[in-house]
């Protein structure tokens, strides 16, 4: 059977068109893949062969100041398994990845609902929210920097209704993280408002009509009906305030520079640039950079997975 | 389709390859056609030295050497050194730099040593040597610090002179206190965590380098700790000083420029900085006469904390180095540029035969006064966490030193583990 059926396929699978051209299995991808090599290049060079590089440093004692470069293996990797500065480091970083994806979702959603209404001003309140997502975060942290500092609008708004010791927003170091994660969770809390709304927008009328002449009440109608619905936003959201938070950097540099005191915001990003930049020891900042990286990844790829199994039962 | 990807594969690996293992050549040391050389030039913005004040310096280099054309590059926050780092690592150095801490640069060979003849004109041609090589030209010093004061809060809380002795400072402290004035200013806030330091600056000159003036070159040695008695009762001091509530802790969020404007606003009676603040409480006077005195020791006896150098550098990869060197000698030995410093940041230029402008206000005068003071009684001394040269700490610890000292101002740390984490930061930084 198998004999008989052979020369049949040959005869079929050889015609024409596999000499005009190559590749007849998965037509055209020769041509497709031409057009992508420039993109290929591009992430070759500037995300895959740096992330190479960081991992070949990683296991070095590259000082660019303290030359020899010598392999030491697994060295530096060891050393951050006792080093409590990237333990304080991770810390934070968790804490105010926590912080920002809870209440930028919890935020960015409640004023979604507040601002799915088709009249003039809702559209320019939309505008509004989303403003701090595209600005700087430079400029988003030069202000809140003037607000929060001990003479800052806050304290003296506080000062001004008789609140004479107001808490130091950035010089307390029981406050200064949950500040920056504040200052985070404003910024990107347009983003989570905009991506709420297209959700809510994709959400059919009809369903809701139809609960609400069953009888459910807006709180079941919003349980069963719209936040179901709301599967794909939530999982965007989710992904990007972790990467958001993970990556968190330019406010702490700007804000407290890792202060105040020793450690109290730094985060892992931040101590990244910090031991390669100031302390010089980049083969140690390449080894935190790679852990960090593969932290981020097994994150945001667990998450990810949740959320889509979530989106698909929905 | 598999020769498309090889082929792909390839050209990604040749361009990687490439652009991974070039090295820059430095050019030619011939100028250019046209006949001049372009120069990188990085320098650092504050509000004493702002873009107007480069810009007219440069100018009158630039007209002295004139084969030689500077582009200007700003770093994007007062800590130079960190960005000439960011820059060296991406394979950019510049030409020169201006007032880069040249620990490890040096040592690692970026830098073109001067030679005696090039610092001939010099007061202290030695100072900052590394190796026995000086790679920073000595061009100001600074006195670091000064307590300024603010005469009304003094005069309002009975206070009649300045102390003479820690003890009196601490007496004039609680009476400042009582009265409702905090004592000492001091900020550190943003990425100004350096603003922080002086106080302990002061007391490490008084309680340690008095003893021992080549301290921190004997710590690179291993042969003293900060955590032996001396150190830790110099950082004891500031650790006291934060719990009686001399020093408010709320602070630590000011950047630089707000700690300035706190003093300036009368928020605490003492405010000790480097020199440089005097020529900008000249400039623009606040409400009330401001003084001056050095951070006092525990006896009297003078001491008077002071930095050399802070002068212009020249990468040993500029593109013509003798080029970089002679523009960087005319921007430093300038008179007019040398005034400018002195007025914008209230310099001490220490060139051979320089006088200062006699139009100079009373601030600086009498921060001119406490320096000329400590070269006539010998009481001169390294400042803790400025130094440069062989006595310099290693790189990257001036900067955990002024997160360590946020830390004893908020109570988060004693001074006896704050000295356990320098030794700790030290050990890492040296590995």
């Amino acid at each position: 059977m198998t004999q008989t059926m052979r020369p049949r396929a040959r005869v079929r699978a050889r015609p024409a068109p596999s000499r005009k051209r190559p590749g007849r299995f998965l037509p055209g991808l020769g041509r497709f893949a031409l057009f992508a090599l420039p993109g290929l290049v591009a992430y070759a060079l500037f995300v895959l062969v740096p992330i190479g590089m960081t991992a070949y440093n990683s296991l070095t004692n590259l000082n660019p100041f303290n030359p020899p470069t010598q392999f030491v293996g697994l060295r530096n990797y060891v050393s951050l398994l006792s080093d409590a500065e990237f333990g304080q480091a991770l810390l934070n970083t968790v804490i105010i990845t926590a912080i920002i994806t809870v209440l930028a979702n919890a935020g960015g959603l409640l004023i979604a609902m507040l601002l799915d209404r088709p009249t003039k001003l809702y559209v320019l309140l939309r505008g509004v929210f989303f403003t701090p997502v595209v600005l700087s975060s430079v400029v988003i942290s030069v202000i809140w920097q003037a607000i929060l500092t001990d003479d800052g609008l806050l304290n003296s708004a506080l000062r001004g209704i008789g609140i004479d010791e107001p808490p130091g927003w950035l010089s307390d170091p029981d406050i200064a993280l949950y500040s920056i994660a504040w200052i985070m969770t404003w910024q990107m809390l347009g983003f989570c408002v905009v991506v709420y709304l297209a959700g809510l927008q994709g959400v059919p009328r009809e369903l809701n009509e139809a609960a609400a002449i069953d009888g459910a009440s807006a709180l079941q109608r919003f349980r069963n009906v719209t936040w179901p619905m709301l599967a794909p936003a939530l999982t965007i959201n989710v992904v990007m305030l972790l990467i958001t938070g993970f990556k968190a950097y330019d406010q702490i540099r700007v804000i407290t520079n890792g202060g105040p005191g020793n450690g109290t915001t730094v985060t892992m990003a931040f101590q990244v640039v910090q031991t390669a930049f100031v302390s010089n020891r980049i083969g140690y900042s390449s080894a935190l950079a790679a852990v960090m990286l593969a932290i981020v990844a097994f994150i945001s790829v667990v998450v990810l997975r949740f959320l889509q199994k979530r989106e698909v039962s929905q | 389709m598999r020769r498309t990807l090889i082929f792909g594969l390839a050209t990604v690996l040749a361009v990687a390859g490439c652009g991974v293992g070039e090295t820059t050549q430095p050019e030619s040391g011939a100028p250019a056609s046209g006949g001049k050389v372009e120069l990188s030039f990085l320098v650092f913005e504050t509000p004493n030295l702002n873009a107007a004040f480069w810009d007219a310096a440069i100018a009158r280099a630039s007209a002295k050497v004139p084969e030689v054309t500077i582009k200007k590059l700003v770093t994007p926050n007062i800590d130079r050194t960190a960005y000439a780092k960011q820059l060296d690592a991406a394979g950019n150095l510049p030409d020169i730099l201006q007032s880069v801490n040249p620990a490890g640069f040096a040592q690692a060979g970026k830098l073109a040593p001067f030679t005696d003849e090039e610092l001939k004109n010099f007061i202290a041609p030695k100072a900052g040597a590394i190796g026995g090589k000086v790679y920073q030209l000595p061009y100001n010093t600074q006195v670091i610090p000064v307590v300024y004061y603010n005469k009304d809060l003094f005069t309002k809380a009975g206070i009649t002179e300045p102390p003479k002795t820690y003890q009196e400072l601490l007496d004039i402290s609680k009476k400042l206190k009582d009265g409702g004035t905090t004592p000492f200013v001091v900020g550190g806030g943003g990425a100004d965590t350096w603003a922080d330091m002086y106080p302990l600056t002061g007391t490490v000159a008084t309680d340690v380098y008095r003893k021992t003036p080549d301290w921190l070159l004997k710590r690179s040695q291993g042969a003293v700790k900060f955590t032996d008695p001396d150190f830790v009762a110099a950082a004891k001091k500031i650790e006291d000083l934060a719990k009686n509530e001399y020093i408010d802790p709320a602070g630590l969020s000011r950047s630089y420029a707000d700690t300035e404007q706190a003093f300036r606003d009368g928020k605490g009676a003492m405010y000790p900085m480097g020199s440089w603040f005097a020529t900008a409480a000249d400039a623009t006077k606040p409400a009330f006469e401001i003084g001056a005195f050095p951070w006092p020791s525990d006896d009297g006896s003078p001491v008077t904390p002071v930095f050399t150098g802070g002068g212009t550098l020249v990468s040993s990869t500029a593109k013509n180095v003798e080029l970089a060197k002679k523009w960087a000698l005319a921007f430093d030995e300038d008179k007019d540029n040398n005034d400018a410093f002195v007025k914008a940041d209230g310099s001490i230029p220490a060139i051979k035969g320089y006088t200062p402008p006699a139009d100079m206000g009373p601030v600086y005068n009498a921060t001119v006064e406490i320096y000329q003071k400590g070269m006539a009684d010998g009481s001169l001394f390294d400042a803790f966490s400025q130094e440069a040269g062989d006595g310099a700490l290693p790189p990257g610890l001036a900067d955990k030193a002024a997160l360590g000292v946020q830390d004893l101002i908020t109570g988060k740390k004693n001074a006896q583990q704050f000295a356990e984490f320098l030794d700790d930061e030290y050990a890492k930084a040296t590995q």
